[in-house]
């Protein structure tokens, strides 16, 4: 079995014997691993290595070939995206992603879950209660980008930030969503290294105030600096796991970054 | 609201295009009143196509609803339509087939020739048409539902023609009533109002005739379901529930990672469109008092796109202009040809719409009356402190330095 996943105490999060194959290629072959509450665990592992192809089937974008997934120890292999989110568990995107039109306050709006105003029938039923809950996402929201200290951007169009601005605003809508576990896709990829440390003062916050996270990122100092322990992903397969000293120094890792494949 | 208590502050508010907008508007109001009083355009014919300028709304509304909030691409605008327009005709018209096959059922013949009862069918009808159509496409990527719904216009459009014993065939149906026939008051105001004759250029009388009122009645039929329609549309585009299916528009994949469970959102409004479409189709029903398969055909698809682009994808009052400018060009170009050019209409009218076309499309992709840049609950915007009142949002041109 996997001692991956049984060695945690308490996993948010846990990935058992995970199969996804495009066509001959296996981007997933049989990966294990969990995720401990309360940690920031690391995802690494060479460009192609299937590590969004893993984020996209533990959030139910992909439906996998074989395996489970756990969230909160409630099976939720094959379910839907917004199911897997019920659970507890949001994602981002390696790309940002844009919502043309809005505000970037506005963008922020849509982080919130189960608003009463997403009932077609409550905005003419309830108006009151839609317009409570409206305020209080508002000022919510507003409260978060101050935290981020991006709250000068709040009536910008969304369309018209920088990219870096865009990862915190992505990272502060995902909050909103209230997560247990949130899974980030390279957040500081092409993000200037003043705005990647403020990045990273916000996830150490985040992590403290008892949000979990799995990032996978290719900045081995953001990485290192942030997370532990680290899962090393190679053509599709855990293939260690361990502190940001011991996968530094580890061979297999080396050599697998080096392009030699295992 | 704003405009009530400060005219003069809400005309300054005005973007360009907008105050172009109500330039253009107030000059065309204008020369249509010296038309009606020089008698060169009939008070009753006018009244017509007040309605029929109610309708091109009602059908770019329930398409802005897809496509312009949820980015929905329906080609079946005719089917829904077409629905709608059957459904109340079918139940209501002294010349329906219906009234020969319910012939001894019990109290179905009593329910015929009720025009609320040939609303509910038609928008029953069509509730379940877009369910069924969404079912199989609105899990799949967006071109799905384009490719079926065009399928869906075609197939409806066949029925119609082909199964004579239910719909007449290709003969349409005829013998509809008004839509108040049978109630009180209304059901004979027509009648019962006197014949005018006003002369206010003399030499030139305009006569109000029984057409007339009867034309009036229809008029405000169609203000009172294109204004309950826009009402509910600029609430649920406001709020949350709108705000989700902009997102999916934008990228649906953002909206499912944060948890909103897209299918469900893109069938609510997908239904809700395709409602509103089956209301401009009851309405045109009781306006045109005939239907045929003609009325199905692509073009009335086509018209409600051209408005809903032309007006600006996702804006409500976009689409009320869009409508309008369809019918003024539409009904427009009939009196070219009364009056000057020489050119068969139909050719001239599709020439034109497609200059409009390109030009709006150069000149200004997001259309005449983009959406509002901000939409969210006004209330909470109020609440919130934010200096920017919920009417005027933040603007283009006044965009991004609103709050400082
Ligand atoms: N939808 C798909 N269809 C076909 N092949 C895919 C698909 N998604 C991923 N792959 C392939 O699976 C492999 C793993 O891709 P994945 O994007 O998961 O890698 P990654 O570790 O995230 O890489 P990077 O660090 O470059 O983002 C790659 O070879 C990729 O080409
Ligand atoms: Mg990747």
């Amino acid at each position: 079995m996997s001692e991956g996943a049984l060695a945690k105490q308490d996993p948010v999060l846990a990935v058992d014997d995970l199969q996804k194959s495009f066509g001959g290629l296996a981007a997933t072959d049989h990966a294990t691993f969990g995720v401990e509450r309360g940690t920031i665990t690391g995802l690494i592992g060479p460009n192609g290595a299937g590590k969004s192809t893993l984020f996209n089937l533990i959030s139910g974008f992909y439906e996998p070939d074989g395996g489970t997934v756990e969230v909160n120890g409630t099976d939720v292999t094959g379910m839907e995206p917004y199911e897997v989110a019920d659970y507890g568990l949001i994602r981002t995107f390696q790309t940002p992603r844009k919502l043309e039109g809005m505000t970037v306050r506005e963008a922020m709006l849509v982080g919130p879950r189960e608003q009463p105003g997403e009932s077609f029938r409550r905005l003419f039923t309830s108006p009151g209660t839609v317009a409570e809950s409206e305020s209080a996402n508002l000022a919510e929201a507003e409260r978060i980008l101050a935290e981020f200290e991006i709250d000068h951007l709040a009536t910008q169009p969304a369309t018209d930030i920088s990219g870096g601005q865009m990862k915190l605003v992505e990272l502060a809508r995902a909050m909103l969503a209230e997560p247990e576990v949130l899974l980030l896709d390279e957040p500081v990829a092409g993000v200037n290294p003043t705005l990647a440390k403020k990045l990273k003062t916000q996830i150490r916050r985040l992590n403290e105030q008892g949000t979990t996270f799995l990032l996978i990122e290719h900045d081995m100092e953001f990485v290192m600096d942030l997370a532990d322990p680290i899962v090393v992903l190679d053509q599709g397969h855990v293939l260690t796991e361990g502190t940001p000293e011991g996968v530094r120094n580890d061979d297999r890792v080396i050599d697998a970054y080096l392009g030699g494949g295992a | 609201m704003s405009a009530l208590t400060d005219p003069r502050g809400a005309v300054e508010d005005l973007t360009r295009p907008e105050g172009w907008v109500l330039g253009v508007s107030a000059a065309f109001l204008l020369f249509l009143l010296a038309a009606l009083l020089t008698g060169a355009l009939g008070p009753t014919y006018f009244l017509f196509l007040v309605g029929l300028a109610g309708m091109y709304a009602l059908l770019s509304f329930g398409l802005n609803s897809q496509w312009g909030f949820a980015g929905l691409i329906n080609f079946s605008v005719a089917a829904f339509f077409g629905v709608g327009a059957y459904g109340a005709a079918l139940f209501t018209a002294s010349g329906s087939p219906l009234v020969e096959l319910f012939e001894g059922v019990p109290l179905l013949p009593s329910l015929l020739g009720l025009p609320i009862v040939g609303l509910v069918v038609g928008l029953a009808v069509a509730f379940v048409l877009a369910i069924l159509i969404g079912i199989p496409t609105l899990r799949l990527r967006a071109d799905y539902l384009a490719i079926a719904s065009l399928g869906l216009a075609e197939v409806v459009r066949l029925i119609v023609l082909n199964e004579r014993w239910l719909t007449n065939g290709s003969a349409g149906v005829r013998g509809i009533p008004g839509f108040f026939a049978g109630w009180p008051v209304l059901g004979t105001f027509p009648e019962a109002m006197p014949g005018l004759r006003l002369e206010v250029i003399p030499g030139s009388p305009v006569l109000l005739e029984t057409a007339f009122w009867q034309a009036l009645l229809n008029v405000l039929l169609v203000l009172a379901f294109a204004g309950g329609v826009y009402f509910v549309l600029r609430r649920a585009h406001r709020s949350p529930w709108g705000r989700v299916l902009r997102t999916i528009r934008s990228d649906e994949d953002l909206a499912r990672a944060l948890g909103k469970d897209t299918y469900s959102f893109k069938m609510q409004s997908f239904v809700l469109g395709s409602l509103i479409m089956a209301l401009a189709g009851v309405f045109y029903t009781h306006l045109n008092l005939y239907v045929g398969p003609g009325d199905l055909d692509p073009i009335t698809t086509f018209y409600a796109w051209v408005a809903v682009i032309l007006g600006g994808s996702g804006s409500n009052r976009g689409a009320l202009f869009g409508g309008i400018v369809i019918v003024t060009i539409r009904e427009g170009t009939r009196f070219l040809n009364d009056v000057a050019l020489p050119i068969d209409p139909a050719p001239l009218r599709l020439l034109l719409i497609g200059v409009v076309i390109i030009a709006v499309m150069r000149y200004r992709p997001q259309g005449v009356l983009p959406p509002q840049r901000e939409l969210i609950w006004p209330s909470a915007v109020d609440g919130g402190g934010a200096p920017d009142s919920p009417d005027s949002g933040v603007r283009e041109q006044k965009g991004g330095g609103g709050d400082e």
